[in-house]
């Protein structure tokens, strides 16, 4: 695999397009069929053997314009680095337009007719064959580069330096000036400094001065490239970097800006846990020979057991009853409460969920209906903002769905339990955990403060199977993944 | 299909082409997937909203190459009894019967116990052979002596385990049968999977396709479309109603009307003997692109303004 390729890869695997060996191995061999010529062919093409759904194509797309925008140096074959030239100076501004090489070419064409047949060589058809046989004949120094503008060697040589330097780990904006130092001082930055010096001590100020301008040329090019690397793994990282962060951190100091990858993360979790659940379901399926049915049926067989009939379990699809708190005492936790019923509504089948603060209402068809980012805010609007009554919520619920709980059904309670001082209707919940098969009561408080104020879990948790403190995602994970283990 | 192994970019114009007379108007991105699918032996994932001609595609595809396709449509709770194979049980009663009564005469001259039941053991492997294989749709597209396409329609209702019988499919074209061995593909088929993504396929399965998204087209590519599926139809009703669907399509509704519900309504307005688009026509025949009683109320106030746009778009 070449380079170019395996550093697209790299870049896709940082933002978020977990792109696999079999992938990539596809991917080259896409490129070798298609060329680098018709870029938007080689964009649609790529865009279909590495990205496999609708986020990873908007990631996709944007990984690829940024990466093609920027390795222009490498040995992608010479038209798409015309085409690429063009391009740049088309929307030719700011950091992300430009090239390194733009920098260059100002050198390159600054030093007009000395430049000779170094020239040539650069002049923007920088192809692979170049490589190796500059390579061979020993790096020149950075001095003589400079000199004659070789615009190719400079670029291999930074590339090369770069790679020294591990410029693919820069993560923070702080470090760029510490990576654009360090991949010059590997291209030889103190020798040309040296010489600067050398020549302004021997009066030869002209050529001391012009040295030092193309070594400014070569510096922002290089901050340029820094720049660029910068732009590519950083935000990759920082993301995995926030999931995991946002795993630990209490919901309640999540903010709204990372809602999305919260719900990301929700997701994940709520696949992992269910695709658990299902083999588990799996084994129970087997069951043993029913010896009286098999003989029944095969009665036509002249007794030769042809059929075999298995004493199975009913298939067991969880119900599960979702009842969340989204008044005030809750609201910053109840988003990602919403989220996560959202989720579970994603991936299992038998999901209702309902909302309250005073009312109670069934939010099952909002939910299925409407994206989360638009079905949670309109729960919390419909239901929220009211006062907290556990014992009327609970009432609402019996009214709506008594009837339809039974000894398969699991009955998530999310709340605090703080109920304003009214009845918290411990009496309907008793009933409740009567005909179901457990009660869950997930609360976003801490134990220690339980039954402090008008909280109400003392007197709650008696009636629930499983009443606990649950207010970080990886908390959640935990309570719900032993809810289906048990199962 | 020798048309892949010319130059790509001129493959796949000469696909999209091929598409267009056949009735199926695609854009380069769908014609490269098919490109791609010959070139690297891989089954395309399409996934997009319902009515985009996902299942189109694969008819299409089927027609353009001149071979046959096998359908299935996945349904939850569908095995590999019903979508791979099934031992032909009436068939293997009926040979055991024949066995027991040549039984007398097999086993002759075989003295004793252990040498008669040597002797049925040589018999008794005939019973999970290709003679008593009853071929269900994917095995029947791998064992075909002719070039098929396989379409695995809306493999997003089946189960998880599903998913997984068709690994073995999706990567080698070859399904293993216990009792048997290992049934390879004679001809390699064309393989489409579909799916709404009602809900998230696994990452083993889509590693093994193309993956290829397939969105509701624009007013160009919806007109052409219209124009090649109802050709009757008169141009200017054609653009207006295409405008028409469009401002739809921006629409809060609970479900888009789809390319397939356009070409309905394209047909039912040509029934109509339709010139123009009016506001009472486009109210009464609403019911062929909206299918929710909720979504026709929401729109009923919507559609003078709708029609009036839609008018002066196809003017221009």
């Amino acid at each position: 695999m070449s380079r170019p390729l395996a550093e697209f890869v790299d870049m896709l695997r940082h933002a978020d397009v977990p792109v696999s060996i079999g992938e990539a191995i596809d991917a080259a061999r896409t490129i070798e069929l298609l060329g680098y010529e018709d870029r938007s062919l080689l964009k649609g093409a790529l865009s279909q053997v590495m990205a496999k759904t609708e986020d990873e194509m908007a990631s996709f797309d944007q990984c690829f314009d940024d990466f093609f925008k920027i390795e222009t140096n490498l040995d992608l074959g010479g038209n798409l680095q015309e085409q690429l030239g063009d391009e740049g100076s088309d929307n030719g501004d700011g950091p992300e337009g430009s090239a390194p090489q733009d920098a260059l070419d100002d050198l390159q064409n600054d030093m007009g007719p000395q430049n000779g047949e170094g020239g040539g060589s650069g002049g923007g058809s920088g192809q692979c064959e170049d490589q190796p046989s500059a390579e061979g004949q020993g790096t020149p120094s950075l001095i003589d580069m400079l000199e004659s503008g070789d615009r190719t060697a400079l670029t291999m040589a930074m590339n090369e330096a770069a790679d020294e330097v591990g410029l693919g780990n820069i993560v923070l904006s702080t470090q760029r000036g510490l990576f654009t130092r360090r991949i010059m001082e590997a291209m030889g930055l103190n020798d040309v400094t040296q010489e600067v010096r050398d020549r302004r001590n021997q009066g030869e100020d002209e050529s001391a001065d012009e040295l030092d301008r193309r070594l400014n040329i070569l510096f922002e090019a290089t901050r340029d490239m820094v720049d660029r690397q910068l732009a590519l793994t950083a935000e990759g990282k920082s993301l995995e970097f926030r999931q995991d962060v946002l795993k630990k951190v209490r919901l309640s100091n999540i903010e709204t800006r990372d809602f999305k990858i919260m719900r990301d993360l929700v997701r994940k979790m709520a696949k992992r846990l269910t695709d658990m659940n299902s083999r588990v379901k799996k084994v129970k399926n087997r069951g043993h020979l029913d010896i009286r049915k098999t003989m029944r049926r095969n009665v036509a067989y002249d007794g030769i057991l042809f059929e075999t009939h298995w004493k199975q379990k009913e298939k067991d699809r969880p119900k599960v009853m979702a009842v969340c708190d989204v008044s005030g005492s809750v609201a910053s936790v109840a988003r990602f409460l919403l989220l996560f019923l959202y989720s579970m509504n994603e991936v299992l089948p038998n999901v209702r969920s309902f909302a309250f603060s005073g009312d109670l209402g069934e939010i099952t068809d909002l939910l299925k209906d409407n994206g989360p980012e638009e079905a949670v805010p309109a729960a919390i609007d419909k239901y929220g903002g009211r006062s907290t009554d556990y014992g009327r919520a609970m009432q609402d619920f019996k009214d709506l769905v008594f009837d339809e709980i039974d000894n398969r059904t699991t009955v998530i309670i999310l709340g605090d339990g703080r109920s304003n001082g009214s009845d918290p209707g411990t009496d309907i919940l008793k009933d409740i955990k009567k005909r179901a098969k457990r009660v869950i009561w997930l609360n976003p408080e801490r134990k220690s403060l339980w039954g402090s104020g008008d909280s109400e879990m003392d007197r709650i948790a008696p009636y629930c199977t499983v009443a606990d403190t649950c207010n970080s995602l990886n908390k959640l994970e935990l309570v719900i993944r032993d809810l289906l283990k048990s199962n | 299909m020798s048309i892949v192994d010319k130059d790509p970019a001129q493959a796949i114009n000469e696909i999209q082409q091929r598409f267009e007379k056949a009735g199926y108007i695609c854009d380069r991105h769908i014609a490269t997937s098919i490109y791609l699918s010959q070139k690297l032996d891989k089954p395309i994932l399409v996934e997009g909203p319902p009515g985009v001609g996902k299942t189109e595609l694969a008819k299409a595809t089927a027609e353009l190459m001149d071979a046959d396709l096998v359908r299935l449509q996945c349904y939850e709770g569908l095995d590999e009894s019903k979508a791979l194979y099934e031992w032909k049980y009436g068939k293997q009663l009926l040979y055991t019967q024949i066995l027991k009564e040549k039984l007398g005469d097999l086993l002759e001259d075989a003295q004793g116990i252990d040498a008669s039941m040597e002797k049925l053991h040589g018999f008794s492997d005939q019973f999970f052979s290709h003679d008593f294989l009853e071929a269900r749709p994917l095995l029947q597209a791998l064992t075909a002596e002719n070039q098929t396409v396989l379409l695995i329609d809306e493999i997003d209702k089946s189960d998880h385990e599903f998913e997984a019988y068709l690994l073995e499919i999706l990567s080698d074209y070859q399904i293993t049968v216990p009792e048997i061995g290992t049934i390879k593909a004679k001809h390699k088929p064309v393989v489409f999977l579909t799916s709404n993504n009602s809900r998230e396929m696994g990452d083993a399965l889509k590693r093994r396709c193309l993956h290829l998204y397939i969105p509701f087209p624009d007013a160009d590519r919806e007109r052409e479309i219209i124009k090649a599926r109802v050709p009757e139809i008169d141009e200017k009703l054609r653009n207006q109603l295409v405008s028409f669907v469009q401002q739809l399509r921006t629409q809060d509704l609970k479900k888009l009307p789809a390319v397939s519900e356009t070409i309905d309504w394209a047909r039912t307005l040509m029934l109509l003997h339709a010139d123009n688009l009016d506001t009472e026509m486009v109210r009464n025949t609403l019911n062929m692109l909206l299918k929710f009683e909720d979504d026709i109320d929401n729109m009923d106030s919507e559609v003078p303004k709708m029609v009036t746009a839609a008018l002066k778009d196809a003017r221009r």
